[in-house]
């Protein structure tokens, strides 16, 4: 009894638990081949992991390279902005109009410039993260307070000193949390890239699906699809908890 | 005894504002000198010029006879907020300066952590947080960081200022400890005449345009100028009226 009062305060157990019920009411209730039966997805989920891993994993891939890019390029552009006013009041403008535009439009320019390939969904994805990640860094360092800056001056005249002991761990909260929003556009907008010039990716799959008219494939790449999603959230997560302990 | 700290004909302004006007002082070494003054006078700016985060318009100052142009490795500041970085702990903060001084190897940086954790009373709290924290024990886990390298000057701007009055006497009675110990040079800003008193050896009362008078705290026959007898005065009139009022209250 103690052990079932423990799962009911899980909070994503618990989210899922009232998604599948939600979607069971639907399918009792509609009667229609467009919603399947929670429990027939998940057989055919089962049956198929082989085949929803290839093209899980292919979408993973393609978010995880684009996040390494983005966190390589975003996070030492946003501290030199932060920390140089004169390259922020030359730079902001471009970013200013750049970061509102969806960039989901750029995708036939990318097409055109870097194939039809992996690299053109990469860039796009790298597109959405780093823009999102540089202004929040840039506005984490200028949030600092400049006394963190005589502290550490006060202890040592080396630069990569207050880079390393002040700007980067006080920065690290910014970029865990401009990664959590960017992700979850990123996926999205996969989900439409994939559906151009590729036969891998669980954007793919779902769209495949779809047309096929084979609904219960089509969920279980949504539930795939839910699965990656949550996969990435979980490690931002935990990467978080380890990396900014005393925020907890 | 020679000077330790020589501050010569030093000018500094800022904008239209002069604070000092060809300032000289000598300070020798291993003494402890509380500065004390009227609000604006320059307090924080003397220490901040004494630590080399400033520097003068004009004149030097020379410590340990090296000119100072910019911080030195053996000076150590304490701040009146402390500076506590929110994101390393008691054991991480104390270790910071033996890491970034890069001359020791980890088995000693965790001895002289773990001697200087234990001499200022902070094992306990070694895995805290800055939030996690007392005031006093935040007291001294700076001074434990500004200590851990054996600084020959010891800078503190209102080291005690923020503390309640059972943990400022703890932290004094601390300090003076660690200054038997170490027999650093030490200067500290203060706005509570019996801390200066209490810790200093010397008193420096600054007045405005950089004008100061030395008080030998031993000396019993002082002569105050007229400007050091009306702070004085000024000071303990409002410990008095201070005073009254908590009586009617």
């Amino acid at each position: 009894m103690n052990k079932l009062k423990k799962y009911m305060y899980q909070p994503k157990l618990m989210g899922i638990v009232m998604v599948v019920c939600l979607w069971y009411i639907l399918y009792a209730v509609l009667k229609t081949r467009t919603i399947p039966a929670p429990l027939t997805t998940m057989q055919y989920f089962i049956s198929h992991i082989e085949i929803l891993s290839v093209h899980a994993g292919a979408s993973f891939l393609r978010v995880l390279l684009a996040i390494i890019l983005a966190v390589s390029i975003g996070l030492p552009c946003g501290v030199i902005m932060g920390r140089y006013p004169l390259l922020d009041k030359v730079f902001s403008p471009l970013l200013y109009v750049l970061y509102p535009i969806p960039k989901v439009a750029f995708l036939p320019v990318f097409m055109l410039l870097f194939g039809l390939g992996n690299v053109s969904k990469v860039i796009l994805m790298l597109f959405i993260i780093v823009f999102q990640l540089m202004l929040s860094v840039r506005d984490g360092v200028k949030e600092l307070s400049p006394h963190y800056f005589t502290v550490i001056e006060s202890i040592s005249d080396k630069k990569i000193h207050m880079y390393r002991y002040v700007i980067l761990p006080a920065i690290l909260p910014c970029v865990f949390s401009s990664l959590r929003v960017s992700v979850g556009i990123s996926l999205a907008t996969l989900f439409f890239a994939e559906n151009y010039a590729t036969t891998y990716g669980i954007g793919y799959f779902i769209l495949s699906a779809w047309m096929k008219m084979n609904y219960v494939e089509m969920f279980s790449g949504i539930i795939a699809l839910s699965i990656l999603g949550s996969l990435f959230f979980e490690v931002i997560d935990c990467l978080e908890k380890t990396s900014t302990p005393w925020q907890s | 005894m020679q000077s330790f700290i020589t501050i010569e004909n030093l000018s500094y302004h800022i904008g239209q504002q002069k604070i000092f006007n060809q300032l000289t002082m000598h300070l020798k070494q291993g003494k402890t000198y509380a500065i004390i003054g009227p609000s604006g006078v320059g307090k924080t700016t003397l220490l901040h010029l004494l630590a080399g985060f400033i520097r003068p318009q004009a004149g030097e100052v020379c410590v340990a006879g090296e000119l100072l142009n910019k911080t030195r490795e053996k000076t150590s500041f304490l701040f009146q907020d402390l500076g506590l970085f929110p994101w390393q702990t008691t054991y991480e903060a104390v270790q910071m300066p033996l890491t970034i001084n890069g001359n020791f190897t980890r088995l000693e940086m965790a001895k002289k952590t773990e001697v200087m954790l234990k001499a200022l009373d902070i094992v306990q709290c070694k895995d805290y947080y800055p939030h996690q924290l007392s005031g006093g024990q935040k007291q001294r886990v700076a001074l434990a960081r500004t200590l851990i390298l054996q600084p020959d000057l010891l800078l503190m701007d209102e080291p005690t200022s923020a503390l309640d009055a059972m943990t400022k006497e703890t932290i004094q009675h601390v300090f003076l400890e660690l200054q038997q110990r170490y027999r650093m040079t030490s200067v500290f800003v203060t706005h509570d005449i019996e801390e200066a008193v209490y810790l200093g050896d010397i008193i420096i009362v600054l007045h405005s345009m950089g004008r100061y008078q030395l008080i030998h705290n031993k000396e019993p026959d002082v002569i105050l100028s007229r400007e050091t007898q009306a702070f004085y005065n000024q000071c303990f009139h409002v410990r008095e009226q201070l005073r009254i009022g908590a009586k009617t209250q």
